[in-house]
């Protein structure tokens, strides 16, 4: 797939639209609607005193006193998109879609989600805007999740199991592609990640670039100038590639992606897209050529994390782009390393967090200690951890 | 003349629609496809449609799903595929369409994937997930290996890119009967005549309507409609999937079934290609 000139939905070589012919018409449709709705100041503002007094837009960029002291390096702030509404940044692209859904005319919603992070805040979105709303979820994940399962429930969604494949998020959106297929006439499919085909990956971006323009504001507030390094955790990657886009140009600051590594790369049970693993190859899935994870016959693999939102075979299309540039750096947590994270924020900062996002802190965890007391890193905290305290309970060994 | 031009200039001389059984290749496992795609023959197929098993497979329903994942369960590689599509061109001369998902030609690489196709003797590739926007570099290397074209046109499709579509398409348009993904349907959508009638406007390549066609009287009244091919799968793909531990049955019922499917296309005998519209 080779390209030269820049083409719209492609990062590099990376994007497109790969989509069955009947889902064509509904992505250009998605196209103009959103270009319309960039320019549209009613719905802008409407769009964003939703994110001010629904959210709780701006979250703050809280210097993490008790992990940086605890590390003995740089100094460590943590950007709380926990602190949303619904408990992750994944409400923010759910707002900005559903309201463009309803400008579309659309009357039903529907989403996949892992970690039920995104399905709840489509469940919730549905709600408050009066929307039907129907979620895919593997059924892995619905036993993992059981808390988000409830709380969808509780908005009058149905959530729709899945049983195929590997059961969980790859699955769904498989699920969903195919629900959206038949009722893309009064349906919007809202994706939870900067996935699929264009125009997705670029709507997400586009409504979690916000976090990025958050976080540099409020360094230079409170630092005045800009952080040394900016990790973020990566399933498809929408709270890492919202948290980058405002960095992307600033070549000084390091931008880091973390991963799941699962039981480790040579154990073939992970989520490792953006590393040199054997089985990960440019490829397509669900709609984009980026990253997969595949088996030798070119099979989509299955995957494993402890985290459900990062247990995906494939990547967002702009990080492929970012790793063949090298202008961000991927690595990987295992899921040990994660669950220690997990536990050490919970000890010296009283913060719980999801464990997605202690991925990111399990990178901190190893390069802070190196790093002198003057640099600065910002950690994307993409959500809290509520939800996870079953899987983590049962990792430990624990009775709840 | 191609071998699908040679069937369908054949086909319109008798006024007949062409019969287009499915399956995907490997299911149960490449011994029995090889029987059941070569009973599909047997039965008076005019041309096949053949799936390649993918994993992840968004534009099938259940019924194909569990067929992909029987045959993957089954070990088959491109070259277990490749194989067993070389058996069927030895065994007949109709067309061969192969029905695939993106990824796995670009796993082999465009070029590698549509000359080894070629040489199995497939004569056309449809993408599933590739619509002619992304369609490039795969056109370019099926051009070199002398494979033709199918693209799907739905009735969602605009008139504009409807023209654009069939520009693009060399064997036949594919033609689906309703939204969403395969699967067998009690009724037939009312949407597929509009579509044909529209398309009849704008081209006279070939229209073969597939999706939820699942019984003679549907493949008649496609038929009728105007279509110059049915396109049967999912229902074919059940029997399938029912008796694929008892296998020696397979071969005779689904020549049965194909004689019975091909009979409807003979039912109503048109009077040139446009006694519908």
């Amino acid at each position: 797939m080779k390209r030269k000139k820049r083409t719209p939905g492609y990062f590099g070589r990376f994007g497109g639209a790969y989509v069955p012919e009947t889902l064509m018409p509904a992505l250009a449709e998605v196209e103009r609607a959103f270009a319309a709705f960039q320019k549209d100041p009613l719905l802008q503002r409407e769009f964003r005193e939703l994110l001010k007094t629904y959210n709780g837009r701006p979250t703050p960029l809280y210097f993490a006193r008790g992990l940086s002291a605890h590390l003995g390096g740089c100094r460590i702030y943590l950007k709380r998109e926990d602190l949303n509404h619904t408990g992750a940044h994944k409400i923010t692209n759910a707002l900005g879609q559903a309201i463009l859904a309803k400008y579309m005319g659309k009357t039903r919603l529907i989403a996949e989600t892992g970690a039920g992070q995104h399905g709840v805040a489509v469940a919730t979105a549905a709600a408050l805007l009066g929307m039907k709303c129907d979620i895919y979820m593997g059924t892995i994940d619905m036993a993992r999740q059981r808390p988000n399962v409830f709380r969808m429930d509780l908005l009058g969604t149905r959530v729709i199991p899945v049983d195929g494949g590997g059961k969980t998020l790859k699955d769904a959106v498989n699920e969903a592609l195919r629900d959206w297929t038949a009722t893309v006439r009064y349906t919007h499919y809202i994706f939870g990640s900067a996935l699929g085909a264009h125009p997705f990956p670029t709507i997400v971006r586009t409504f979690q670039s916000v976090i990025g323009r958050e976080t540099k504001k409020q360094l230079f507030a409170a630092e005045g100038r800009l952080p040394d390094f900016i990790v973020a955790c990566v399933g498809g990657g929408s709270n890492a590639i919202g948290i980058f886009d405002a960095f992307l140009r600033d070549k000084t600051v390091k931008l880091v992606g973390v991963e799941a590594g699962g039981l480790g790369l040579n154990s073939g049970k992970h989520a490792t897209r953006l590393s040199p693993t054997p089985n990960s190859r440019p490829g397509i899935l669900h709609g984009s050529y980026s990253y997969v994870l595949q088996d030798r016959n070119g099979q989509i693999a299955n995957t494993h994390s402890i985290s459900a939102g990062l247990d995906y075979s494939g990547v967002g299309p702009q990080h492929s782009f970012l790793y063949k540039t090298g202008r961000v750096r991927y690595t990987y947590a295992t899921d040990r390393e994660a669950v220690e994270a997990f536990s050490l924020l919970c000890e010296c900062e009283g913060i719980i967090p999801a464990l997605e996002s202690a991925h990111a802190v399990a990178y901190a965890v190893k390069e802070a200690p190196k790093r002198p007391r003057n640099d600065i890193m910002v950690i994307n905290l993409s959500g809290r951890g509520d939800k996870d305290i079953f899987t983590v309970a049962d990792y430990l060994g624990k009775k709840i | 003349m191609n071998r699908y031009e040679k069937v369908f200039h054949q086909l319109r001389e008798k006024n007949e629609g062409a019969f287009i059984p499915f399956a995907v290749a490997g299911d149960p496992d490449i011994a029995v496809s090889e029987m059941i795609l070569k009973a599909y023959i047997d039965g008076g197929a005019d041309i096949l449609e053949i799936g390649y098993p993918f994993s992840d497979p968004i534009a099938d329903g259940p019924v194909n799903q569990f067929a992909a994942q029987r045959a993957i369960d089954a070990h088959i590689t491109p070259v277990s595929f490749f194989r067993l599509m070389k058996k069927i061109r030895r065994y007949s001369d109709l067309p061969v369409g192969l029905l695939l998902y993106a990824n796995i030609a670009l796993h082999l690489g465009c070029r590698n994937f549509c000359f080894a196709a070629a040489d199995a003797g497939i004569d056309s590739l449809l993408v599933a997930d590739m619509p002619p926007e992304e369609h490039g570099e795969l056109s370019r290397a099926m051009s070199e290996a002398g494979l033709s074209r199918v693209f799907i046109v739905s009735e969602l499709t605009p008139p504009g890119r409807m023209r654009m579509i069939c520009d693009r398409v060399d064997a036949f348009v594919y033609v689906v009967s309703r939204l969403g993904t395969t699967g067998t349907d009690t009724t037939l959508s009312g949407g597929v005549r509009a579509t044909l009638s529209k398309l009849k406007t704008i081209t006279d390549k070939p229209l073969a309507v597939g999706f939820g066609i699942s019984t003679p009287p549907h493949v008649g009244e496609v038929i009728a409609a105007g279509a110059d091919a049915a396109i049967v799968g999912s229902a074919l793909v059940k029997i399938i999937e029912e008796h694929h531990e008892a296998a020696e049955a397979l071969p005779g019922l689904l020549a049965k079934k194909v004689r019975r499917y091909k009979a409807a296309t003979r039912l109503q005998p048109r009077n040139g290609r446009n006694h519908y519209a």
